[in-house]
């Protein structure tokens, strides 16, 4: 350990600082940036909202806002429930057999999204499948399901296994015991998941740009063709409240696991 | 009181978990209204055996048969049998009086006895409100389950199994996580109620003390074997061989041979006992229970031997007397000091004689006069 001296003490907060400011200052100069009066980036010319205002104000960036969330949502939603009863399934086989799922499940988690993209975006092609709205919801179903699967199997683990037995005892048929019993049981999990899936979704550029065209863009798709054509600050204002929002929905999850987990 | 009806019956019951046998050849009978415990240690195939009567495992061969009529397909949901599990299991997401009507509810308005559904919702709180009283935890209905201790959750999972008025009652080490003083007033309370409602319990338990307090009849089991099934007292007393002597309350066994009937050599002494029926010098386990073994004067002492440790246990002295090559365990009001000398003399009916057996082979046969109480 370091000893307490001043010095140390300096040191510490200095590398904490630098650190922070890796790490943060893009997105601090950006956030500033889309208050800025003037278009131009080296300047400062005054506080102004008129850019959000605008943003509000373009078709464009409201139709691909709406494609961001109808995606997300619909991926939310069939993703929770697919990986909800993967979960229960893998749970209930051998732990053999789990533990070989559980590996095979992380794998799209850690590929690069480029390949995930990449090699949707090929079978989709494969397939004859125009890309478009529904190549993209399908595409994000896939890789939501992993986050869903990894909130809900430790509220799984953490159950007493009688529960489901009990539900039996007590005169459940199978199917209503998972839906009367199973089902509450795990629910804070599943909550966790679906939040999850809804943020990974919204974050996502990558696998979105390759599994989707520009008949249909998202909100991150119009982010990087504007930058084609020179940034506008408008879309400094969007990405601000893409960052906002994704950091909000990551401080939600992160308060729900610790609390699930005391 | 126990009536002669066998309710449940096993036959050839055996269970295999991949490569282990946990059950081997198990035959028991169950009768309406009995009391019976399935003592053992752990890994002995106690839960195993209630888990099959409950449905919700599948022997591996052997019949279970309920009223003469087999079920060993029916799954737990058709079965008129109630568990109440080692862990309460209990519902969290909902509150008390949700636990309790949680069987109730899933029934039509017909299966309750009455007509339209609003009957049922007050047929339904009538029966749970019953059950609160039963189990002495009037007032809890709208508290939630984490707000309850171990011992309130306990009563809640004997109420929710009740409440549906089971033929059988499952019990799975219910008292396991109670404090001993606890534990003591449930077992009371729950052989109260076994005998108020007149319905059969299986309880599961490796607290010997506890089999000998609650049961009508108890199944000693080990190694996956049925050992002895008897009412307490006869197992207590009349232990078949040596490992029920030795789990049943505290033992000295010691080897010795038979030498006639009635007389039974060990320790170098020949001593009258109340065996017959072995071969002329048959090797044989002889076991005594250290209260069954007075202290008298060292001269008129059937053996003799030195004091090595007294440790006090409260209602008696626990003495440790080496006499010859071992060391014998003396229960007894009034204390030897270390050191002292001193004869020991045992009467003929508490030197209980078991024929060498490997545990695994004996099977013993249940018979009625075995079980009269």
């Amino acid at each position: 350990m370091v000893k307490n001296t001043r010095a140390a003490k300096t040191f510490r907060t200095v590398w904490m600082a630098v650190l922070m400011l890796f790490l943060y200052a893009p997105i601090l100069i950006m956030i500033a940036l889309s208050f800025n009066a003037s278009v131009s980036r080296s300047q400062w010319t005054g506080f102004t909202l008129d850019w959000y205002v605008k943003l509000f104000n373009d078709p464009a960036i409201l139709g691909a806002l709406k494609t961001t969330i109808e995606v997300a949502v619909i991926a939310t939603i069939i993703s929770t429930v697919i990986g909800t009863l993967g979960a229960i399934g893998m749970h209930s086989m051998g732990s053999g057999m789990t533990n070989v799922l559980i590996n095979v499940s992380y794998l799209p988690m850690t590929t690069p999204d480029i390949v995930t993209g990449v090699s949707l975006m090929l079978m989709y092609l494969f397939c004859h499948v125009p890309l478009g709205k529904w190549t993209m919801i399908f595409a994000h179903i896939a890789f939501d399901i992993p986050y869903v699967l990894f909130s809900v199997m430790p509220k799984l683990r953490q159950m007493n296994p009688n529960l489901y037995e009990a539900a039996l005892d007590l005169g459940c048929k199978p199917l209503q015991a998972l839906w009367k019993v199973i089902i509450p049981e795990i629910t804070p999990g599943i909550f966790t998941g679906a939040l999850l899936a809804f943020t990974m979704s919204l974050d996502d550029f990558v696998i979105s740009y390759f599994t989707s065209s520009d008949m249909y863009p998202n909100l991150s798709r119009i982010v990087y063709s504007s930058t084609k054509l020179g940034v506008k600050p408008t879309m400094y204002a969007l990405s601000t409240l893409m960052f906002i929002t994704i950091l909000i929905l990551l401080v939600l999850v992160n308060r729900r696991t610790k609390l699930e987990n005391l | 009181m126990v009536q002669d009806t066998r309710l449940i019956e096993l036959k050839g019951v055996c269970k295999n978990f991949g490569d282990t046998q946990v059950l081997r050849d198990v035959d028991l009978y169950i009768r309406k209204c009995e009391f019976i415990t399935l003592l053992g240690p752990s890994g002995c195939g106690k839960t195993t055996l209630l888990r099959i009567i409950g449905g919700f495992e599948m022997p591996s061969s052997g019949e279970v048969l309920f009223e003469g009529k087999d079920m060993t397909g029916i799954p737990p949901y058709k079965r008129r049998i109630n568990t109440v599990f080692q862990k309460y299991a209990l519902f969290g997401h909902l509150n008390v009086f949700d636990n309790i009507a949680f069987g109730l509810n899933l029934k039509t308005p017909e299966q309750m006895g009455v007509k339209t559904k609003k009957e049922k919702k007050e047929e339904i709180a009538r029966r749970v409100h019953r059950m609160l009283k039963l189990v002495k935890m009037e007032g809890y209905e709208k508290r939630s389950i984490d707000a309850l201790s171990g011992g309130q959750q306990q009563r809640i999972a004997i109420a929710r199994a009740l409440v549906n008025e089971p033929e059988v009652l499952l019990l799975d080490e219910p008292l396991g996580a109670l404090d001993l003083k606890l534990r003591k007033e449930m077992q009371l309370e729950l052989k109260a109620m076994q005998q108020q409602l007149g319905i059969t319990f299986i309880y599961v338990t490796h607290d010997q003390e506890e089999a000998l307090t609650m049961s009508d009849t108890i199944a000693v089991i080990n190694g996956g074997r049925i050992q002895q099934i008897d009412n307490p007292k006869r197992i207590y007393d009349e232990p078949v061989n040596a490992f029920v002597a030795d789990f049943i309350g505290e033992s000295n066994i010691v080897d010795g041979v038979m030498l006639e009937d009635d007389l039974v050599k060990f320790s170098g002494v020949e001593f009258q006992c109340v065996d017959e029926g072995f071969d002329t010098n048959e090797p044989v386990d002889v076991v005594i229970r250290p209260e069954d073994i007075m202290i008298v004067g060292e001269d008129v002492g059937m053996l003799t031997g030195t004091v090595q440790s007294v440790i006090f246990k409260g209602v008696h002295y626990e003495m440790m007397v080496e006499s010859g090559e071992r060391t014998w365990k003396v229960h007894s009001t009034t204390m030897q000091p270390v050191g002292t000398s001193v004869g020991m003399t045992i009467v003929p009916y508490n030197i209980h004689i078991m024929r060498k057996a490997t545990t695994a082979d004996a099977v013993p046969v249940q018979d009625k006069t075995n079980k009269e109480a």
